[in-house]
């Protein structure tokens, strides 16, 4: 890796401290994340806003998304294909011009990605499928992510002093 | 109130399951997962009831603990039951009712992809249910680490799993005490509609992000004094070695790849 001793060590406790966040919030509002509902809303999807603010949330989301997974009883295949999607999502995150439009690739990716999947595998009809997972997308990464945004905005400089666009 | 949380799936015990090398289970699973698209008639799915029964035997698990694993999917099993049959076209109607038309070939396909998505839960939890999330983690180091040679970051993957891994409880912790810190001041975390309820956890979310950052820069600074540099030279504590035990899994799996196949093909 490029970065320094420092920052390298740092950004990896960093990364690992995110997927932390994540599976915690995942596992406290569980009731809510592991699709009872057609649509599903992962109350933890709206972490999915942070690499816009901190390059250590695009490893630390996508192993957030592996281990909840692993915990949850869907089982292994959305641990391959749901977490690949959300490093995707993430890496473009980083690069969006403008925090308003942090959210578009987790919402996009994950509805097109997951919503294949659930077509590819189960038959569930295409449009159908990601229809519902975008929608859950953009209840998680709109309003909550958009809550999460403005919080942020103003803690900002204390929560992320190095990184901070 | 969160104390309660399992968290996880590891059904701890000491079966030849559970003995197996963490890396034979993930290519395992990985092969299962791939040659249940292979199958095309029921009784291909009899070898695959086979293969999970003699896992689950073996393993020691109580059928009952894996059924509970199946509860909060009964939603998703039965939505796949539904969309298939209203969804799939078909030629013998068997009924109609109001706009519906159920076929046999929708209730065919309704019926396949149900069992294709419980042996699809079943087979994949068996993983997390006889390994624990650490030998998983050194699994999938282990397995990723050829893929170093096109520059992929395969220690510090699994570091940042381990790492996360610990903090989880910790801050599982953390998460309880900021609630209880926040309702005793009048927060509310459990009425609302969504929007009030997200609102809600912004005083549980800051404080969160603090402390988790605060124990993640305390925990860089620790491993800095002690050296650590990354994966380069390396050694572990437990090293991963493959046994007679590994070699007969693998043998049953290509039993039951060359069963499903030829089932599929012949």
């Amino acid at each position: 890796m490029y970065l320094s001793r420092r920052n390298y060590t740092h950004f990896l406790v960093q990364a690992a401290a995110i997927a932390a966040i994540y599976v915690v919030l995942t596992l406290v509002f569980a009731p809510l994340s592991y699709g009872e509902s057609m649509v599903e809303i992962r109350i933890s999807e709206m972490l999915t806003i942070l690499p816009f603010y901190i390059p250590a949330a695009i490893p630390g989301l996508f192993i957030g998304v592996i281990i909840s997974n692993l915990f949850s009883p869907v089982g292994a295949i959305d641990v391959v294909v749901g977490s690949l999607a959300t490093l995707l999502a993430a890496f473009l995150t980083r690069r969006m011009p403008n925090k308003w439009l942090a959210p578009v690739p987790p919402i996009l990716i994950n509805g097109l990605v997951i919503g294949g999947m659930l077509h590819y595998v189960y038959k569930f009809p295409l449009l159908m499928s990601i229809l519902s997972i975008t929608a859950g997308q953009v209840i998680s990464c709109y309003i909550l992510g958009g809550l999460l945004i403005l919080t942020l905005e103003r803690f900002k400089n204390h929560l992320f002093p190095e990184s901070v666009k | 109130m969160l104390r309660d949380i399992t968290i996880g799936q590891y059904y701890p015990s000491d079966s030849p399951i559970h003995r197996l090398d963490p890396r034979t289970k993930l290519v395992i699973t990985f092969l299962f997962i791939i040659i249940i698209f292979f199958v095309r008639y029921y009784t291909g799915y009899l070898f695959i009831l086979a293969f999970l029964a003699l896992i689950v035997i073996l393993s020691g698990i109580p059928v009952k603990y894996i059924l509970k694993g199946l509860r909060p999917l009964l939603f998703i099993i039965l939505l796949t039951f539904f969309i298939n049959i209203f969804f799939t076209a078909g030629e013998t109607t068997l009924f109609t009712l109001w706009f519906i038309r159920v076929t046999k070939e929708g209730l065919r396909q309704a019926f396949f992809m149900t069992l294709r998505l419980v042996f699809l839960v079943v087979g994949t939890s068996l993983l997390t249910l006889t390994t624990s999330p650490i030998s998983l983690t050194d699994g999938i180091e282990s397995l990723l680490r050829p893929l170093r040679v096109i520059k992929f970051p395969s220690h510090e993957l699994a570091m940042m799993m381990t790492i996360a891994l610990r903090f989880i409880p910790t801050l599982l912790e953390e998460t309880d005490k900021i609630m209880k810190a926040q309702m005793a001041r009048g927060a509310d975390f459990e009425s609302g509609n969504l929007i009030q309820r997200a609102k809600a956890m912004v005083p549980l979310l800051v404080p969160l992000f603090v402390s988790a950052f605060r124990r993640a820069d305390d925990l860089a600074m620790a491993m800095e004094a002690r050296c650590y540099r990354g994966g380069e030279s390396r050694t572990r504590m437990k090293v991963l070695t493959m046994g007679r035990l590994d070699v007969l899994a693998f043998a049953s799996i290509a039993a039951l790849i060359a069963a499903v196949l030829l089932n599929t093909y012949l």
